[in-house]
């Protein structure tokens, strides 16, 4: 039976699949960028779709920060930020169709092939899934959300690192 | 059944579809959008696992957001290499990149 989270599924699934191929079919960088965003807010979605109601706010609200900034930083290394000049940005491109699709039908035959057992029609509210959420994080996975926070830090000081001026701190 | 199987197969498209632009664009911020896509796939497969089989296990959340934080360091980390990059040769074009070969 075709139920309406079946059907949102299949569009919004359907959407986010071609935002994505959307990125590298366009010369435009901004294109690019504003198209992975829509693919990335479609995800989100889909996280509201399979009812998981704080991920799917929280992943559009980030993705929607990440790719503008993504897109003001194609435009400010791109020589032709606008795709006039039809630049060639391919490489090794059917090795990479060929790894693609092959991926792709190797983990679509992995899905189909499994045995998933019984599918879950009990779950929890959006307000007991925060708290559970909240509860997971603060206890049993304390140590792999201060992992997290530690790694952003980390990421955080070599970002800064690798992108100061290299002439500047000699001169200093 | 049906609703966790069209699920994983969205993901498995996306992803190859980040995988394709991952290994086929010359361009540093391309590559990295090729990497988030096939992170997003990533986390709708967590989603997935989440919601049709252990709606009671919240670790696979807790991986969501261990996700999302891999996506926005990646994305750092990337643009603070692009600026250093172009600093030094004026261009994020990887294809421009061989003197990093050993």
């Amino acid at each position: 039976m075709i139920s309406v989270q079946l059907i949102l599924l299949i569009i919004f699934g359907l959407a986010a699949i071609w935002f994505g191929w959307r990125v590298f079919m366009t010369s435009s960088m901004v294109r690019s960028a504003l198209s992975l965003l829509a693919s990335m807010v479609a995800i989100g979605i889909l996280f509201l779709v399979m009812e998981a109601e704080f991920l799917g706010v929280l992943q559009i609200m980030m993705m929607g920060t990440e790719m503008s900034i993504m897109a003001i930083f194609m435009m400010m290394y791109m020589m032709d930020p606008g795709g006039l000049g039809q630049m060639d940005m391919y490489h090794q491109k059917n090795i990479s169709i060929a790894a693609g699709v092959i991926v792709t039908v190797f983990i679509v035959g992995a899905a189909l092939a499994a045995d998933w057992g019984t599918i879950a029609t009990q779950f929890p509210g959006p307000h007991e899934q925060n708290r559970l959420l909240g509860m997971e994080i603060l206890k049993r996975s304390m140590m792999i959300f201060e992992t997290a926070g530690v790694t952003i830090l980390t990421g955080m000081i070599a970002s800064i690192t690798v992108a100061l001026s290299i002439k500047n701190s000699v001169e200093k | 059944m049906e609703l966790l199987i069209t699920a994983l197969i969205i993901a498995a498209v996306l992803f190859g579809i980040g995988l394709y632009g991952a290994l086929s664009q010359t361009n540093l911020v391309m590559i990295m959008m090729g990497i988030e896509l096939m992170l997003g796939a990533a986390m709708i497969n967590l989603v997935a696992f989440w919601r049709f089989l252990h709606p009671d296990a919240f670790s696979l959340q807790m991986f969501v957001l261990v996700a999302m934080t891999v996506m926005a360091l990646e994305g750092a980390v990337g643009f603070a290499i692009a600026t250093q990059r172009f600093r030094t040769s004026g261009t994020v074009e990887m294809e421009e990149s061989a003197e990093l070969k050993g």
